[in-house]
């Protein structure tokens, strides 16, 4: 709000309430304008003027009547304030205004009041006094009753109105009525109750807060009751009639004309009591400004977990349990309740949330492990025959359950790849979960792109959940070995057999995809292909043969899809079931290679030799041929099986030579001499050359 | 009573006269108004209290917003045993003038410290805080 609105809003509030309580003198339009401006100068006379709060000289010499005026002719007295600037000692001239005191003059302020409606003004309850310089915190905030500004000097000031009544000197002022009156009010209801020390104005002894300091008023204050600044902020707290009876305490002006006060038919000159009426207050107020309200706050833009925002039930009760208690006491407070239950509430829950935790077992071990063994004593004690003691307050955490709603990945259709969006929940999202587009697709409908993303996400989610298992055996397997037991052991075992089978089956026919190949949705995934990879070594004999043979069989699609390079990350456990196969098998598993591609004429064995993982994979399988062909050990082969051998050789090693080589993983060292025994010279010392030639940097293995 | 148990919290305190000290070394005595996740604070009526020896004297300042990470430490006064104490309130300006006595006595003091180290050798490093408390 700026100062000027302020200002017009006082200004149209005290009219209105001389109005008021002007009634039956019929005060004219002007009047009010007058009174607007008057109180206004008023307060920033006050303000300004470093005006000794409990000098009743002062404050009598603001309310010297000018023996020219009229004292009653407010226009006058304000009106004759135009030229003197505000600072100078709070008006000199003049009429005292039966309303108020003192009434410094504001350079030349245009009355322009009126143009603020009366309802205005009194819709907000903020507005008691403005002071043109620095805006009410009031004012600007509705919620807040007090509008106590700046120093307390200020406030002081006002108070010189509210105070003298109990002073020593009961030269009082018009304004002091009002607070007899209020006075009255609160002395009424509340006698039955102490208020609050620093609010207690009625009793002369109490030293209320802020002591005012100062050499000039110490001496001065002496015993005289310190009323604390707030008495005029009573006035907007305390819901008054608008007749209010003249108070017991008949303030009688320093220069005795009380009359001018009384003027025309006021019952009581009081800039603002009349108003209080339409004052709400506190709670029943208008929404908080935002400058400071929390609901402003930029954090407020941060959404709460769902079970986070709503408060604890207990603490919502202790909270408001402790707050109308709070309340009641406080009822003499005008300045209490800066912050709403609201704003109490949205602190304790930001609070709350650092407290959040999955495992507060883990995460707040101290504080459980301290009421545990509280609850536990209590419970002791409680049994050794103690009554029930109350259970000691225990804070109650948000136990937080684990998340598992993820917001969607965003993703913009025809977008090459996914927004990146990360809230406080998930800072970093998997970015890889989102397939890239390909280009290939392009051609696809949107649905069949669609539908080609879904798989690929319902693949990854069992990828994921699936590692999860194999994390789990991997553990067990750990574990094993340090078991004592032996039926623990063997617990384990099953277990651990069981979580195995339980994941090849998944792998081997994915859910939800079912028409696919076996194994093959997750081995085309490169984190599918790292999985079985650590699940190789804990399979049978027999199904990790049979993974071996789908992965030959299709080892074409394997190496054109695999775009990430992730192949060779199976070749060592591959390596270790080819290392086991019989030879019989072995041929079978070749023949996979030999065989040529549906689509082209091109044999497996052609595009294996330019794929690292192919070539490797093939080095392999034929150095364990040549392993078991050498070992003396008796094979079982089958018809043909020795021919098909031969073939293969014959076929890789024109194969090889032909071709330029991609340096494989491991280069067996048995190879030359298997090549020696089946081919030519000639031949072998170029395949060797070849073969050395790709593998500069590759390690040779002994077989 | 406490809505979190175990935890510390300043929502008790809201509404209640409280004398907060300073990093900087002011003592600041006000009604806590409000307060926020950070600690900031919202005095009311706030009143600088300087104290030198057994005398004091008190600055009256208005409202104060104090950002939590200047606070020392606070505390609830008693508003019954306020007045009780050996302290003696006097006028700002004398304990101001008292004050700044004090101030160039401890200057001086740490000035002669210095003075003497620097004699033998000795260097006081800086403090690495601007603490003043």
């Amino acid at each position: 709000m700026s100062d000027s609105e302020q200002q017009q809003e006082s200004e149209a509030f005290s009219p209105t309430t001389r109005c008021q309580g002007d009634r039956e003198s019929g005060s004219e339009a002007e009047d009010d304008g007058g009174m607007e401006e008057c109180t206004l100068l008023q307060e920033m006379g006050e303000e300004d003027e470093d005006i000794d709060l409990y000098n009743e000289e002062t404050f009598g010499l603001d309310l010297e009547v000018r023996p020219d005026e009229d004292p009653s002719d407010i226009l006058v007295f304000c009106g004759d304030e135009s030229p003197g600037p505000p600072s100078p000692p709070p008006c000199t001239p003049n009429t005292p205004a039966p309303l108020t005191q003192v009434l410094p003059v504001l350079n030349g302020r245009p009355r322009e009041k009126r143009t603020l409606r009366r309802g205005e003004v009194f819709e907000d309850p903020a507005i008691m006094r403005t002071v043109k310089s620095r805006p009410s915190l009031k004012s600007l905030d509705s919620a807040i009753v007090d509008s106590g500004i700046g120093s307390p000097c200020d406030s002081l000031d006002l108070d010189t109105w509210m105070l003298s009544p109990f002073g020593p000197s009961q030269t009082s002022v018009g304004p002091m009525l009002q607070d007899q009156a209020i006075v009255t009010v609160i002395d009424s209801q509340d006698l039955a109750r102490t208020p609050p020390a620093p609010l207690d104005f009625l009793s002369p002894l109490r030293r209320p807060f802020p002591m005012t300091g100062g050499g000039k008023r110490g001496g001065q204050r002496g015993q005289q009751p310190l009323m604390r600044p707030l008495g005029q902020r009573y006035l907007s707290q305390i819901p008054m009639s608008p007749l209010l009876t003249r108070s017991p305490v008949c303030p009688r002006p320093p220069f005795g004309s009380p009359q001018h006060y009384m003027q025309p038919g006021m019952t009581v000159p009081q800039p603002f009591t009349p108003k209080m009426l339409q004052l709400r207050f506190g709670a029943r107020s208008p929404s908080p400004s935002p400058f400071y309200s929390p609901s402003a706050n930029p954090m407020q833009q941060f959404r709460f977990p769902g079970h986070v925002t709503q408060l604890h039930p207990q603490h919502r009760r202790l909270l408001s349990h402790r707050h109308q208690r709070s309340h009641r006491g406080e009822n003499l407070d005008p300045n209490g309740q800066l912050m709403s239950m609201k704003e109490k509430e949205w602190i304790i829950k930001l609070q709350m949330i650092q407290l959040q935790s999955e495992n507060p077992h883990l995460d707040d071990y101290y504080y459980q492990e301290y009421y545990r063994r509280l609850e536990a004593k209590m419970a002791e004690e409680e049994m050794l025959g103690e009554r029930g003691k109350r259970e000691p307050p225990k804070l109650t955490t948000p136990y937080v359950t684990k998340t598992e709603s993820y917001t969607p990945v965003v993703h913009i259709e025809g977008s090459l790849g996914q927004v990146a969006v990360s809230t406080c929940f998930s800072p970093r999202r998997a970015i890889d979960a989102v397939h890239a587009h390909l280009p290939e697709e392009s051609h696809f409908s949107e649905q069949e792109q669609k539908d080609a993303r879904q798989q690929r996400l319902t693949v990854l989610h069992n990828i994921e959940k699936l590692f999860m298992v194999l994390l789990e055996v991997e553990e067990g397997e750990k574990r094993k070995r340090s078991m004592f037991s032996e039926e623990e052991q063997v617990r384990l075992e099953e277990k651990i057999s069981r979580r195995v089978k339980q994941i090849y089956r998944q792998l081997q026919h994915p859910p939800n995809l079912e028409d696919s190949e076996e194994f093959l949705p997750c081995l085309l995934v490169s984190k599918g292909k790292r999985l079985m990879a650590r699940l190789l070594p804990f399979l049978s004999e027999s199904d990790a043969q049979h993974v071996l043979k789908v992965v030959t069989d299709h080892l074409p699609a394997l190496m054109n899809r695999d775009t990430d390079e992730a192949l060779p990350v199976m070749y060592p456990s591959l390596s270790t079931v080819i290392g086991e196969l019989s030879f019989n098998q072995l041929i079978g598993v070749l023949k996979g290679f030999t065989s040529t591609l549906p689509d082209s004429k091109e044999m497996c064995l052609t595009i294996a030799c330019q794929n690292k993982f192919g070539i490797s994979l093939l080095y392999a399988l034929l150095s364990q041929g040549e392993r078991l062909l050498s070992s003396n050990s008796p094979m079982e082969a089958g018809i043909g099986d020795y021919e098909t051998w031969t073939e293969t050789v014959f076929l890789v090693a024109r194969r090889l030579s032909r071709s330029s080589l991609v340096e494989p993983l491991l280069l067996p060292s048995n190879l030359i001499s298997l090549f020696c025994r089946y081919l030519d010279k000639h031949t072998v010392h170029q395949l060797e050359d070849s073969m050395e030639r790709s593998t500069a940097s590759c390690p040779a293995v002994p077989s | 009573m406490n809505y979190m148990p175990g935890t510390a919290s300043l929502i008790e305190d809201i509404d209640k006269k409280h004398l907060v000290l300073l990093r900087d070394g002011r003592t600041l005595i006000g009604f806590l108004r409000s307060i926020d996740q950070f600690a900031n604070l919202v005095l009311h009526e706030t009143v600088e209290r300087i104290h030198v020896g057994k005398k004091y004297g008190d600055i009256p300042r208005g409202i104060f917003i104090i950002r939590g990470e200047n606070v020392v430490l606070l505390g609830e006064i008693d508003l019954e045993k306020e007045s009780d104490t050996v302290l003696q309130p006097v006028s700002i300006e004398e304990i101001l003038e008292d004050q700044r006595c004090q101030q160039q006595a401890k200057q001086e003091a740490e000035r002669m410290k210095l003075q003497v180290l620097k004699e033998r050798g000795l260097f006081v490093p800086r403090a690495d805080t601007l603490d003043e408390y």
